[in-house]
């Protein structure tokens, strides 16, 4: 059985259809890459998936049960974590507190759930911000404070809405190595991005998405050669 | 021990070591009373205790979670009016009473979270104020149950007895130690809250609702116990001021400036804090009285004139500042 199978998710705002039957399926382990012209409707599949926005139908499993309905904070219990397109970190908070937060979920004794936190600050190198204040943090960290916030709550399956927007090269390299290190460790990923280069290089397979429909789900070399793909982000006669 | 070591011991267990700043300050409350044997000192301490109960309470909500209710008024109100009616109808001994108004704030309070909480902002502070309105004109109108504008009066207090004494009822000590009892149960229950993981999700529930759900947090379900503490002091309070006054009609409990009183005592003190609502009591408390004894209704300009001043200079609140200056100096 898939991890998550996604069954003719469709969202309608008013007239628009934002999300037009979307249906994938992503086995454990896999790195997915979902990409798409601005406005093709990839933040708002990750608002339906992880429950921020109620879907007008279809069904999003986990493990095979519907979590479509269900709260976000109840779709996390289960195992899907999501990070924001603009980071919103707890501001006033440091980044010890942040991640602690979110480690409460799986850990409510206030001393293991900060040595959680931790550890996974550790891990994406912030330890030595641990307690600064979040809004002190640069984006590229605070970029990693959110992932971190994720990874305390012990996610089978992390969204990732364009984690590597506004990040310099070097940023960037850092970022695919986490996120192939993340995926290494047993955690499922779906990555929204636009730097194509980083996504072509780290995901195993690649959904494009174009007003709202799929048009390729495919291998990363087979969607950069799709002609639908092509036509989608560079107009006819391109192809 | 000389000062230096003193200083060090201090610096190494944090200068705010609860338990000795619990234990301290539970001494001040038990001798303060002797500092000066007249009535209407010991009015005022009681106040003091009963505004730091208010702002306590109103803080847990409005402070950690966030949420500004502009309506706490209600829960006062209606835990004032339970106590009363208990003893009046049912002859229920008062301090039984007193823990049912706790309670039955407690109860209203759930489902007017569960209203209120579909709004974020200042449209849930609206609605609080609106409800609170909806409860006063409840209860100037139900007549056969609240007297209506008459109110409730209470000539006598039954006898009690503790360590082979009867109780003086007159007097305000028993009142005093009453109210210094219940504020630090309210500020321990605080401290104890601060710390724990109810106390974490209110602070992400203030900062951010959507990130607060991010990670794992039910934002509703958060809320609505945060109203709900909130409310059960409240409605101990209300329980107190019934049985101190002895007297309660619908513009005393369930007044607007009541409501707007819990906001000032939190928000003068700091919001947020432990110590910050008796920090804001003494001040709030001590300018109200100072003024109005010299310009009767004229202190009320004094009052606003303070706030405006906090407010805009010292929006951490007394407490918050000083915290933060003390922290300083010890280098935390």
């Amino acid at each position: 059985m898939a991890l998550l199978e996604v069954n003719q998710l469709r969202k309608d705002f008013g007239g628009l259809r934002a999300v037009s039957d979307l249906s994938f399926r992503l086995e454990a382990g896999q790195i997915l890459g979902l990409i798409g012209p601005n406005g093709a409707g990839k933040t708002t599949a990750f608002n339906l998936m992880a429950g921020f926005i109620p879907a007008t139908s279809g069904e999003v499993r986990l493990d095979g049960e519907n979590v479509v309905g269900l709260r976000p904070h109840a779709i996390v219990r289960r195992g899907i974590a999501r990070t924001f397109q603009i980071v919103k970190p707890f501001r006033k908070l440091t980044v010890l507190e942040n991640v602690t937060l979110a480690a409460f979920l799986r850990e409510p004794v206030r001393a293991r759930a900060a040595a959680a936190a931790r550890s996974i600050l550790a891990l994406l190198d912030l330890a030595g911000k641990a307690d600064c204040d979040a809004s002190d943090l640069t984006l590229g960290q605070q970029k990693r404070l959110e992932i971190a916030r994720c990874l305390a709550t012990r996610p089978k399956l992390l969204f990732l809405d364009e984690p590597m927007g506004g990040l310099n090269p070097t940023e960037v390299e850092a970022a695919c190595e986490l996120v192939q290190k993340l995926s290494d460790s047993g955690i499922t990923v779906i990555l929204v991005e636009h730097h194509m280069r980083a996504i072509m290089k780290i995901s195993d397979r690649v959904v494009v998405l174009h007003h709202g429909v799929k048009i390729a789900d495919d291998a990363p070399a087979d969607v950069v050669r799709n002609p639908a793909v092509v036509k989608a982000y560079l107009g006819e006669g391109a192809a | 021990m000389n000062n230096s070591a003193i200083g060090a011991a201090v610096a190494r267990k944090g200068v705010f070591d609860s338990r000795l700043m619990g234990a301290a300050g539970a001494l001040v409350l038990l001798l303060a009373p002797l500092a000066a044997p007249n009535p209407f000192f010991h009015h005022l301490l009681i106040m003091v205790l009963f505004s730091t109960l208010l702002g306590v309470a109103w803080n847990l909500l409005g402070g950690y979670a966030g949420q500004v209710s502009f309506g706490h008024a209600a829960f006062l109100g209606v835990g004032a009016y339970a106590t009363m009616l208990l003893h009046l109808k049912l002859g229920w001994s008062p301090w039984l009473g007193l823990a049912a108004g706790g309670a039955l704030a407690t109860l209203i309070a759930v489902p007017i979270g569960l209203l209120c909480f579909r709004l974020r902002g200042p449209y849930f502070s609206l609605a609080t104020l609106a409800v609170a309105e909806i409860v006063r004109l409840v209860a100037l109108n139900w007549e056969s149950l609240t007297a209506g504008p008459q109110g409730l009066l209470i000539t006598q207090l039954p006898e009690l007895t503790l360590f082979g004494h009867a109780v003086d009822w007159e007097s305000k000590l028993p009142f005093y130690y009453i109210a210094a009892l219940l504020a630090l149960l309210a500020m321990g229950a605080n401290h104890f809250i601060a710390q724990s993981r109810l106390g974490a999700y209110l602070l992400a529930v203030r900062e951010d609702m959507d990130s607060a759900e991010a990670a794992g947090i039910d934002t509703v379900r958060t809320r609505v116990v945060a109203l709900a503490l909130s409310a059960a002091l409240v409605g101990l309070a209300g329980g107190f001021y019934g049985l101190y006054f002895r007297y309660v009609d619908p513009d005393a409990v369930f007044s607007v400036a009541l409501s707007v009183e819990m906001v000032f005592i939190a928000v003068v003190g700091g919001i947020a804090t432990t110590g910050g609502p008796i920090v804001g009591a003494i001040f709030l408390v001590t300018i109200s009285e100072v003024f109005r004894e010299r310009f009767q209704s004229g202190h009320l300009i004094f009052y606003g004139l303070f706030m405006m001043l906090i407010v805009r200079y010292l929006p951490e609140g007394i407490w918050g500042k000083l915290r933060a200056l003390l922290r300083l100096a010890v280098g935390r």
